[in-house]
């Protein structure tokens, strides 16, 4: 990293508006691409605030700034346009949490990197509706959360209480929630509400450590910790009537089901597996980083292939776990309720994923391009 | 017919130039080619200058199948219509210098023309129809009402262009934006069937494969 006073750093700064600040090309060494980063006011103290402590003499390990990792990402072999900041962003493991970036496919030298995508692969949001309104839910919200609890076991260790074997396993990081889907566990048009329908194509679970799937197994419904979720929420405000509409939330006071969660033990063994063999591809094919986290490969490597074929196991592995606990959420309201889940009308609205890399097709400086695009937030 | 054309060229009388009469019809032809088109030497323009010969027809379809023409198998009057238009690029080929100024007043000539064809031009606004139309509009609009029908259009005019409504202008981007959208329309909703069709047969197929079992004596709450 390079050593320069706060003020000497700032120069490569620039705000363009008030919620967009660019990141000059020098700010790290070999940036091949411009960073940009998106915060108000607040967030904006903080990554300055967190940029002049680690100017401050005799700072050394942790994370990097965030600033600085969105730049040193920028350094990276057959990145296209910017390596973005969004507004959550805060530093993490090589990557920024926030940071997005996209590298050209066509590109030979252009990298994957396990940093850009986190250790929790295809953590994702998803939100649940029910034809229920607040006050039906408010006496008996101690029982229902209690349910949700039994259901859905929470915390480091957990186990969840979908039985599986190896062979169930194997399937399920094939075919994502079709897997879901054969065994009963979600409903048919689940899948249109679910980016990817639910399922990379390219997941090969012949890629997947032994390790990983030891850990994964027991973990299928599962929350996890940390900031993962099942909440049951409360719409208080409608500011687009028509498309909330379309989306079957009709009312002030109606209630939903959040949940928050990913790919538990599975996703961060894939990514400690790929780091040690990254680092071993990087020697081999001379790929310099600014940042050891940044451990990359070609995309076109061995190595870049196989994490994208185990990454993509485990993105299926955080479906079928969201679509496992959307299965223990919906027979927990319909004991609760003693209604079936379908006339509570608990249909999913979206679920997103937030931290995978996925082949998109983009328009860069006005040519359509392949690009593998690195998610991290 | 062919009044534009022959009077571009400088024929003495287009106006009273009857194409239906064989002998007007062949000295036209004649004209031509000694004024403006000229392709033959003098002495072989002999065939076309016996006007009066039954050989003239011989000679007249000779000529087009020298000069090329596309419309030597069509009528007569798509015959002559040919030589003319031939003619008259050859004028334009000589004098490209004075005709390139002339198209700007020619402009200037047909845009008056196209305005008095206007329809609204020509409207009476004192009629009872006009009034009446205006009365109709008037109501739907919610305009109030005022002795003078134009006020009242002119008021019209103004809430048609301040508030949005439902009609857009009627151009050529429009015309072709709503057979596509309608067509986009279409196609979601073909895609839409098909997707609730294959939805109803992965249900009708998890009444075989679908067993969701869950055991709560697996569950085990972590720390």
């Amino acid at each position: 990293m390079v050593v320069r006073q706060y003020n000497e750093e700032l120069k490569y700064l620039e705000k363009i508006n008030p919620h967009c600040w660019k990141i000059k090309k020098g700010f790290q060494p070999n940036m091949n691409v411009e960073g940009v980063f998106y915060v108000n006011s607040t967030l904006e103290k903080l990554m300055l605030d967190e940029l002049r402590n680690a100017c401050r003499p005799g700072m050394t390990g942790g994370f990097l700034p965030g600033v600085k990792q969105i730049a040193n990402v920028a350094a990276l072999p057959g990145i296209v346009g910017r390596s973005v900041g969004l507004p959550d962003v805060h530093s993490g493991y090589g990557f920024a949490i926030g940071n997005m970036a996209a590298f050209d496919m066509s590109d030979p030298k252009s990298i994957v990197s396990p940093g850009g995508v986190g250790f929790d692969i295809n953590c994702g949001v998803r939100l649940l509706r029910t034809n229920l309104h607040e006050k039906d839910v408010q006496p008996i919200k101690e029982q229902l959360a209690q349910s949700l609890f039994d259901h859905i076991p929470v915390g480091v260790g957990s186990k969840g209480i979908i039985p599986m074997n190896a062979r169930d396993m194997e399937e399920a990081l094939e075919m994502g929630m079709d897997w879901s889907l054969r065994e009963g566990y979600v409903w048919a048009e689940d899948k249109e509400h679910c980016e990817e329908y639910g399922r990379m194509l390219n997941a090969d679970p012949s890629k997947v450590s032994l390790r990983a799937k030891k850990r994964g197994l027991p973990q299928l419904g599962t929350l996890g910790a940390g900031n993962h979720y099942a909440e049951i929420q409360v719409v208080d405000e409608i500011y687009d009537k028509y498309a909330a509409g379309k989306m079957g939330l009709e009312r002030i006071g109606q209630v939903c089901v959040m949940i928050h969660s990913g790919s538990r033990g599975f996703g961060h063994q894939v990514a400690t597996d790929a780091l040690v063999q990254m680092e071993k591809a990087m020697k081999r094919d001379k790929i310099e980083t600014n940042d050891r986290q940044l451990a990359c490969a070609r995309i076109n490597s061995v190595e870049g292939q196989d994490y994208l074929k185990a990454m993509a196991a485990a993105a299926n592995f955080a479906w079928v776990n969201r679509s496992s606990m959307t299965f223990l959420t919906r027979q927990a309201f319909a004991k609760q309720f003693k209604m079936a889940p379908d006339d509570l009308d608990m249909h999913l609205i979206y679920d997103v994923s937030h931290n995978v890399a996925k082949i998109e097709e983009h328009i860069v400086d006005g040519k359509p391009k392949t690009l593998l695009v690195h998610r991290k937030v | 017919m062919f009044k534009l054309k022959l009077s571009a060229l400088g024929h003495p009388n287009p106006e009273s130039f009857n194409c239906e009469d064989e002998k007007e019809y062949r000295s036209v032809v004649l004209w031509l080619e000694d004024q403006k088109i000229r392709h033959y030497k003098i002495e072989e323009r002999e065939g076309l200058r016996n006007i009066n010969d039954e050989t003239w027809t011989d000679a007249y379809n000779a000529y087009q199948k020298d000069l090329v023409s596309p419309a030597s198998e069509g009528t007569l009057n798509e015959q002559l219509n040919w030589l003319l238009s031939y003619a008259v690029r050859l004028e334009y080929a000589d004098n490209v210098e004075k005709y390139k100024n002339a198209k700007i007043e020619e402009t200037k000539k047909t845009a008056p023309n196209v305005v008095s064809s206007n329809p609204l031009d020509n409207l009476d606004f004192s009629s009872p129809a006009f009034k009446a139309g205006v009365e109709r509009v008037s109501a739907l609009a919610g305009i109030g009402p005022h002795p003078d029908p134009k006020m009242r259009l002119a008021a019209l005019a103004k809430i048609l262009k301040t508030n949005p409504h439902p009609d857009p202008p009627k151009t050529e981007a429009n015309m072709i934006q709503h057979p596509s959208d309608v067509l986009k329309l279409l196609f979601v909703q073909d895609l839409r069937d098909l997707q609730t069709k294959i939805n109803e047969a992965l249900v009708a197929v998890q009444t075989v494969t679908a067993d969701p079992r869950t055991d709560t004596k697996l569950g085990k709450v972590g720390r």
